[in-house]
């Protein structure tokens, strides 16, 4: 899986960058721009997420306590230490990788996928009631508002950059420029001998057999880098939205969501959680009308993709162009 | 607070405890025998509580009547959903975190579809049983003795169940060594089939006992999930008396921890204590170390 | 060679995944035999068994007993055929008792009415099973274990044993009784098959042996045949 990329590789990775650089040139709607936004926050959350559960053979299902703890944290910090949000963001993500390794150090310790799987949700629900909980720093339910924008800044060439509700513009350059960022650190991990030797003992586990290799602090760090990323998600959320509520920016159902996006596009793929990011997404606003059959859909499409394409979408394309090869050639 | 208030709250705890312990012996049975984590079992709690609700409110099904048809209809529910899901996943490669992520589709999806058939308004069942009884200073209402009651008959039938039919030595064996069982004889898919049913009876049980109290909406379940999921780690996950046990405990422990703290702490107290004793006693705290 | 086949196996071919633990097998075994299947480690004798029983993965070749083709028949009908097993490292329901072991053993719907009688044989023929009727078994010694699987294996009425590796961590004083208990199953009538490492031992006890090597059947015989074989020297010995 993690031979060197080959050159039809790269020019995938430049033209999808590309592309996604040159989306506002073709439109300016902002409704547009907003739904690709969320993708790509939705896109580091699920990749991510993926970090653990799909390469490091971590099964966690809390992932969103980070989410949470990252949007709150920045959130709270930049409101109450007045500090810009150009700083709070990292921090913020500091403080997630912190708990991060709280909830890592445990479910290292455990060997066993239910046992990891029932801590994380455990741990992601106390984050939940706890912010909830603490009505009179979080405002609970009644929802944190007034969290300050990222200030702007002078661009040579390009002149004031203002990040407001009306221009979405410089929101979706910062959350792109994150999201290669954090898809490129992914990759490096991944391709890394820590990676490799992950991916190799993931194996063996799920065969439940063990190879006497002790990755234990390395698998550590990758929850930690992990919490991190979806720290900073969390945090650009929180500065974007400008609103927290903690249903919203911790609640079981963006947990949910991500694993579908991961499931969807193709789990321990580095494509996969994005293209299950930018179709889930897609979808959600596709389907505005009919909100009501959201949830509905998602659950069903984990079930399907589960019982029929286990390994997701991404895998069904280089089927599709052996097939089209083979026909083409006979 | 008075010794009689204590009194009182740990005696609320243990039959709250009693409830939880359903939940937690129906997750315990399933991982038992087919080492399944069943996101969805919340569902069957929720579902069974429409049930119930639907028949002894809606159709003013006499409740005697009401409950065993509700407990049945979640137990074919449970023989269904292993079926069509669980039953095909077993068999393939990475069944152990495949048959996790179908049981969390299955869990909103059915939730999602009880909240376009049904609404998202709470749905409340009235008291099967009016009245109080005094023991000394201590005031119980007859209902939470009924739930008592109801849980203790039904954690004896299981257990007679388990320890005296043909079907339940059959579900041990199974258990045990799935391999040795289908050796000797006993056709395992049928076994997982029949305990995830019964697992969802025991859901449904909880539903039916506990709906007067807490009403029913279409996300009542996950809370229920997380309870259940605390108590298994605090008996050992796949331990049915392990489970009771460790329902009790949870339903004292919340019981105190809500006491010296307030209420919308009982969770955290809940998850709190799972997460120290995945730290201390993974095995759970009344089981012995696995050698 | 016997001239009618109780078992046949067929070309059998085992695949793990990607992984071929066997490769174009073939065996016969009579009424009444007691038939070894030799090999080092690794060399697919355990699986062998399993495959008869329907729990390992096969590929290809047929399994024929008495006329019906056992590739096809899930594992837990198998004893309705007359056919038990005795699994590797006697893999008992460690935490039920020996009775409960034991009755299990008739569980099956073909000689369920017959519990019984079947538990008085086969309490007769082990008397320690009544003695220790109710500890616990995962708590007994490996060779009473043993006993246990075996008496279990027994009580489904079976007309051929396969055994996995009976031998397997068994003190050399125990290993001659189970050898003895599986004489007196063999006396009964039973066909016995079973696997082992050691070839002198196997010989004790066996009349025909195949030797497996890397997957495939490389040398079949009687004991004399067999042990005098230049190729068991190779196999074991690498020579």
């Amino acid at each position: 899986m993690f031979q060197p990329l080959k050159s039809w590789q790269w020019l995938l990775i430049a033209t999808a960058i590309v592309v996604m650089a040159l989306v506002p040139l073709v439109t300016r709607n902002s409704y547009l721009l907003h739904v690709f936004i969320l993708t790509m926050i939705f896109g580091i959350f699920a990749s991510a997420w993926n970090l653990v559960t799909g390469f490091a053979g971590l099964k966690t299902f809390g992932h969103h306590a980070f989410f949470g703890i990252g949007a709150y944290a920045s959130a709270l910090i930049s409101i109450n230490a007045g500090l810009s949000p150009w700083l709070t963001v990292w921090i913020a993500a500091l403080v997630a990788t912190v708990f991060g390794l709280f909830i890592g150090l445990p479910i290292l310790r455990i060997n066993s996928m239910p046992h990891v799987a029932i801590v994380t949700l455990g741990f992601a629900e106390i984050v939940r009631i706890v912010i909830s909980n603490l009505q009179s720093i979080t405002r609970g339910e009644l929802g944190l508002w007034g969290i300050p924008a990222f200030e702007g800044f002078n661009l040579p060439w390009i002149g004031e950059v203002n990040f407001t509700p009306a221009d979405k513009l410089p929101y979706y350059y910062l959350i792109l420029v994150l999201l290669i960022a954090s898809v490129a650190v992914i990759a490096l991990i991944m391709r890394s001998r820590t990676g490799l030797a992950m991916i190799a003992m993931r194996d063996a586990e799920e065969a439940a057999e063990s190879l006497g290799v002790n990755l234990t602090r390395q698998k550590l760090l990758v929850f930690g880098v992990s919490a991190f990323l979806v720290g900073v998600a969390g945090a650009f959320y929180a500065h974007y939205i400008s609103i927290l509520t903690p249903t919203a920016a911790v609640g079981i159902d963006l947990m949910i969501l991500v694993i579908a996006m991961a499931l969807v596009g193709g789990l321990s793929t580095l494509s996969g959680p994005l293209v299950g990011a930018l179709i889930l997404t897609g979808a959600v606003e596709l389907m505005r009308d009919l909100d009501d059959y959201r949830l509905l859909v998602y659950g069903a499409m984990v079930i399907l993709i589960v019982m029929f394409l286990p390994k997701g979408l991404v895998t069904l394309a280089p089927m599709l162009t052996r097939r089209f090869a083979s026909h083409s050639s006979s | 607070m008075t010794f009689a208030i204590f009194l009182e709250q740990v005696i609320n705890g243990i039959i709250i405890g009693s409830m939880y312990a359903l939940i937690g012996s129906g997750i315990a049975l399933i991982y038992g025998t087919m080492r399944v984590l069943n996101l969805a079992h919340g569902e069957f709690y929720m579902l069974g509580g429409y049930f119930i609700f639907f028949l002894a409110v809606t159709y003013g099904v006499p409740s005697w009547l009401a409950i065993p048809v509700a407990v049945f209809a979640t137990f074919i529910l449970g023989v269904l959903i292993q079926r069509l899901t669980i039953h095909y996943l077993l068999e393939k490669e990475g069944w152990l975190f495949s048959t996790i992520a179908v049981t969390l589709g299955l869990s909103i999806f059915l939730q999602n579809a009880a909240l376009l058939m049904f609404g998202e308004q709470f749905q409340s069942v009235p008291y099967y049983i009016d009245g109080m009884v005094e023991i000394g200073s201590i005031r119980l209402p007859l209902q939470r003795l009924l739930i008592f009651v109801v849980a203790v008959i039904t954690i004896a039938a299981m257990t007679f169940i388990l320890k005296k039919t043909r079907l339940g030595w059959a579900i041990r064996a199974t258990s045990q060594d799935r391999d040795a069982a289908a050796v000797v004889g006993i056709p395992a898919h049928r076994i997982y089939l029949i305990t995830f049913g019964i697992a969802g009876a025991l859901g449904a049980i909880a539903a039916a006992m506990l709906a007067p109290i807490y009403a029913i909406n279409p996300w009542s379940g996950l809370p229920i999930l997380l309870k259940g999921f605390v108590v298994v780690i605090l008996g050992g996950l796949g331990s049915f008396p392990g489970a009771i046990v460790g329902g009790l405990f949870l339903g004292v422990v919340e019981a105190i921890g809500v006491q010296l703290t307030s209420s919308e702490w009982r969770d955290v107290i809940a998850f709190a204590l799972m997460i120290a004793v995945i730290w201390w006693r993974p095995w759970g705290l009344f089981g012995k170390k696995p050698s | 060679m016997p001239d009618t086949a109780m078992l046949q196996v067929r070309d059998l071919n085992v695949l793990y995944g990607d992984y071929q633990v066997l490769w174009d097998v073939s065996m016969e075994v009579g009424q009444g035999e007691v038939v070894a299947v030799l090999g080092p480690n690794g060399s697919g004798k355990s699986t062998v068994l399993k495959a008869i029983m329907g729990l390992a993965p096969v590929k290809s070749g047929a399994v024929m007993f008495e006329g019906k083709d056992l590739t096809k028949v899930p594992t837990h009908e198998m004893v309705g055929l007359g056919i038990s097993m005795v699994l590797e490292r006697r893999r008992l329901f460690s935490q039920m008792t020996v009775r409960e072991n034991v009755l299990l053993g008739a569980y099956h719907r073909s000689v369920n009415k017959e519990t019984k009688s079947r538990l008085e044989w086969v309490e007769n023929m082990f008397p320690i099973l009544a003695e220790r009727r109710d500890q616990v078994a995962g708590r007994m010694s490996g060779g009473e274990q043993q006993m246990v699987a075996i008496a279990r294996s027994l009580m489904s009425k079976p007309r051929l044993l396969l055994m996995d590796e009976p031998y397997l961590g068994l003190a050399p004083r125990i290993v001659k009784q189970i050898a003895d208990m599986i004489k007196r199953v063999n006396q009964e009538g039973i066909t016995v098959i079973f696997n082992e490492q050691n070839v002198q031992l196997s010989f004790g006890l066996s009349d025909r042996g195949y030797l497996l090597e890397g997957g495939r059947v490389v040398l079949s015989g009687t004991g004399d045949e067999m042990i005098h074989s230049d190729v068991i020297r190779r196999v074991y010995l690498g020579a």
